[in-house]
């Protein structure tokens, strides 16, 4: 009954990249996705996972973003933003990561046949999905009210990073910008420094999860009710809704996060915890976070330190006296941990109920991260031209459904034929035709 | 099922959630099914959830009903008394139980051996219920009874690994608004719906087993893919993200003593123009003008130089004027707004995307709107969180 990941990994050697029939519990779910970018293709991966039909529909005079990121399997050292200039679109490791189970189709949406074939694509699918700047759907004449004429009761989710509504709905945007004007990096910091905000476009995820959410949500109530609906997501509204709690402290209590003491780093106001730190571990530029809420656990950190006689400083005697002095605190306990491996320390701790962990990386997780092994979290799929990969997969468990892992990400345009053939109906002279006039590219 | 109005009702209306959530990633989780019309009862011991005794206060004064981190998450729900260590609080959640469709629950492993309380048989008892656990590293593994935080979470994970500041004399830095908990909860919320669609479709319910750290693991961005294909860990930097190799700050400092993001991209031809011809309105583009900098080969060579005249040109404006400037020019830049500032946004007002909650005792408090707006049915009403045990238990079943 306890829900186990042993069908991990997914041995693709039996079906090859043939599409078939999907399981899980959105199987049977058709989606026209015009989502592109990483924010757009994560909230359409996870009803990929699930059994849906994600037809990812790309142009070949627009490509992808994450395909030209050079991520690169064998690669020499370099960031992200510094593209290849002819990349080849097959070789994106980003975009195999965020595309796995889609089906592929690439139409020349600047032909009107080609928003024809969209339009037609459309009619037999129950959901759209589109993350363009507002306007663009609009151009190709794909409002919610052509829509519904081609699917009475349509899904159509949109996503956007200030919605679809208000005088900044053109504004541009990618995950930084998104967590600047939420407030998200101004939260994140050493008091009286720049803030530190974030190492990654945490609201591409964020965004991206609640479309996904709402997506869920619109096949919940279209189940009910037989009603389909328009959905518009703002990433920057999601962003505020993230900020939690202190947003009210503003509001209720009128305190301003402009203020010598804030933010806190890795210090924490509420509670009072002390220690609450990331300390040095040994070895270069290694850490071990550490975090204490009260007396007993301050306790269990004693006897693991095993007594030491700067931990009956008075001023370290009660929670609220070691939160006033956490500089000597921090002090002490960095000068005990520098010494060890982040991950012995994190055991030590752990082993007496003391809350601590190694300040982890994407090698450890796939390495040593017994929680990745045991839930099965990455698993393996073979790509045309990529080879094997790992993929990062569901975190969570189910009894009665499970993650439907058939393919790596399509090609450009590889499931065409079966698309336009099978699921459109076109007869072969008329698909033919079609890619004669680079109407499907 | 069947709601009120015209449209049936929001798609959780009719369902039935039972909580026992001492996190933020259970309370959000509740928290989002109530948002969308499901009646949540939140089971409390008898001295108020763990919520409750969290600051910030309002009024800054340390009291169970005054909790801000309760108010936030705690909306829209019910609260019944009920403390499963006693027999008669365990006849309370039975009989809770037993008209739910949901049950909610962060307990760790060590804390439902403690109740005896087992996941598993709870569904093996009701094949329809559905079970959702959410708990700092999933209810299987070496780890599974390791104890967490926000922090301690965010450091397993991979994700503090990558936020910090460039000197790496300094550690990491968690960022802020308890995400951890936050992410934890957004997963399980998905995993809640796709088990309903489930539902909807097989009868069966079943046991779906959330994992915080397995859900930071996969909401790292670019970690784990440089890590997939190149092979490289990915090391961090001031406010953007953390990559193999250095990039160039991304924070400009305004006149008014705050912040913009702007990713200075050399590389392509539109943005550098509009940048230039922005420049200019303040006679602050210099030799940016000149045709060799058309070339996107003579712009790189000379980036610092063109960094410094874009400080210069920032630090001479108010950061509003930045941003709004440039996002009219189709320029992406950010303000880093702080979160007091978000009430005054024209853009958020426009779109009354705060909403406004009666607070007894306290009046009027506004609340961020959900994630998503639909066409089919009007957003649920937010309501002010419970004050304990405001719900009278169901009655026992029969």
């Amino acid at each position: 009954m306890t829900p186990s990941p042993s069908s991990l990994p997914v041995d693709q050697s039996s079906h090859g990249r043939t599409p078939r029939p999907r399981t899980g519990p959105l199987a049977g779910l058709r989606v026209a996705d015009f989502c592109w970018m990483g924010v757009g293709a994560l909230a359409t991966r996870l009803l990929a996972d699930f059994g849906a039909d994600v037809i990812k529909i790309e142009g070949r005079n627009r490509i992808d973003l994450p395909r030209r990121l050079p991520i690169y399997k064998g690669d020499r050292l370099r960031a992200y933003g510094d593209e290849d200039s002819a990349p080849d679109p097959e070789k994106g490791g980003l975009f195999n990561n965020f595309n796995r189970n889609k089906l592929g189709v690439t139409i020349n949406l600047r032909l009107p046949e080609g928003r024809q074939l969209a339009e037609r694509l459309i009619a037999t699918s129950s959901v759209v999905s589109e993350n363009f700047a507002p306007g663009v759907m609009e151009n190709w004449g794909l409002t919610y009210g052509r829509l519904r004429e081609l699917v009475p009761e349509v899904i159509y989710a949109r996503m956007s990073g200030f919605g679809h509504t208000g005088p900044h709905a053109s504004y541009r945007s990618y995950g930084p910008v998104v967590q600047a004007v939420s407030g998200l990096s101004h939260i994140s910091g050493l008091p009286g420094q720049e803030p530190s905000g974030w190492g990654l476009s945490y609201m591409d995820n964020m965004a991206a999860y609640f479309n996904s959410a709402g997506l869920l949500l619109a096949v919940l109530q279209r189940q009910r009710t037989g009603r389909g609906t328009e959905i518009d997501v703002s990433a920057v509204e999601a962003g505020i809704g993230l900020l939690g709690p202190l947003l009210l402290d503003a509001e209720v209590n009128h305190r301003s996060t402009r203020r010598p003491d804030y933010p806190p780093g890795n210090r924490l106001e509420h509670p009072p915890a002390a220690p609450h730190g990331v300390y040095p571990s040994r070895g270069e530029d290694e850490w071990v976070a550490i975090a204490v809420f009260n007396d007993d656990e301050w306790d269990r950190l004693v006897a693991a330190l095993g007594q030491p006689a700067w931990t009956a400083d008075p001023r370290f005697g009660s929670q609220s006296s070691r939160h006033a002095h956490q500089d000597p605190l921090d002090e002490h306990l960095s000068a005990w941990t520098r010494d060890r491996l982040r991950h012995e320390t994190m055991d030590l701790l752990q082993a007496a109920g003391v809350r601590a962990a190694a300040v982890q990386n994407a090698r450890d997780l796939t390495t040593t991260d017994p929680q990745v092994a045991a839930h099965g979290l990455f698993f393996e799929l073979d790509h045309p031209v990529i080879g094997p990969a790992l993929f990062e997969g569901v975190p969570f468990l189910a009894s009665s459904f499970t993650p439907d892992h058939w393919r790596s990400a399509p090609l450009m345009g590889e499931d065409n034929a079966y698309v336009f053939k099978t699921f459109v109906g076109l007869a072969d002279d008329e698909y033919d035709g079609l890619v004669e006039r680079g109407v499907i590219e | 099922m069947s709601g009120s109005d015209a449209s049936g009702g929001p798609p959780c209306t009719g369902l039935v959630v039972v909580e026992l959530a001492d996190d933020p990633a259970g309370e959000l989780t509740g928290f989002l099914l109530a948002q969308m019309g499901a009646t949540v009862r939140k089971l409390e011991g008898p001295g108020g959830a763990a919520s409750r005794s969290a600051g910030p206060f309002a009024g800054d004064l340390a009291d169970p009903e005054a909790s801000l981190p309760y108010w936030f998450y705690n909306g829209n729900k019910d609260s019944v008394v009920a403390d499963l260590a006693t027999p008669d609080g365990r006849a309370v959640f039975e009989a809770e139980l037993a008209g739910a469709d949901v049950l909610l629950s962060t307990l760790a492993p060590r804390h439902l051996r403690r109740l005896a309380l087992a996941l598993d048989e709870l569904v093996a008892a009701r094949p329809e219920l559905i079970v959702v656990s959410v708990t700092p590293f999933g209810l299987t593994g070496a780890w599974a009874d390791y104890l967490s935080s926000d922090l301690v979470g965010l450091a397993a994970s991979g994700l503090l690994n990558m936020s910090g500041y460039d000197d790496h004399t300094i550690p990491p830095i968690r960022p802020g608004g308890d995400q951890g908990y936050h992410v934890a909860g957004t997963f399980a919320h998905m995993a809640t719906l796709l088990a309903l669609v489930e539902r909807g479709r097989s009868g069966r319910g079943g046991l779906v087993d959330v994992s915080m750290h397995d859900a930071l693991a996969v909401t790292c961005e670019l970690s784990n893919p440089f890590w997939f294909y190149p092979g490289f860990v990915v090391r961090r930097q001031t406010c953007r993200h953390a990559q193999p190799v250095p990039t160039q700050p991304a924070h400009f400092l305004c006149g008014d003593g705050r912040y913009v993001y702007f990713a200075l991209i050399l590389a392509e031809q539109k943005p550098w123009q509009a940048l230039v011809e922005w420049m200019a309105t303040l006679d602050m583009a210099l030799d940016l003008s000149d045709a060799a900098f058309l070339d996107v080969g003579h712009r790189q060579a000379n980036f610092a130089y063109i960094q410094n005249l874009v400080e210069c040109f920032f630090l001479v404006q108010d950061s509003l004027s930045v941003y709004h400037d440039g996002q009219a020019r189709g320029l992406p830049i950010g303000i880093l707004n702080a979160p007091e500032d978000l009430f005054d946004d024209e853009h958020l007002q426009a779109r009354q995307f705060f909403v406004p909650v009666d607070q007894p005792g306290v009046g009027t408090v506004r609340y961020p709107g959900p994630p998503y707006r639909f066409s089919a049915f009007p957003p649920v009403a937010r309501r002010a969180a419970p004050t304990l045990g405001a719900a009278a238990p169901t009655g026992p079943a029969d």
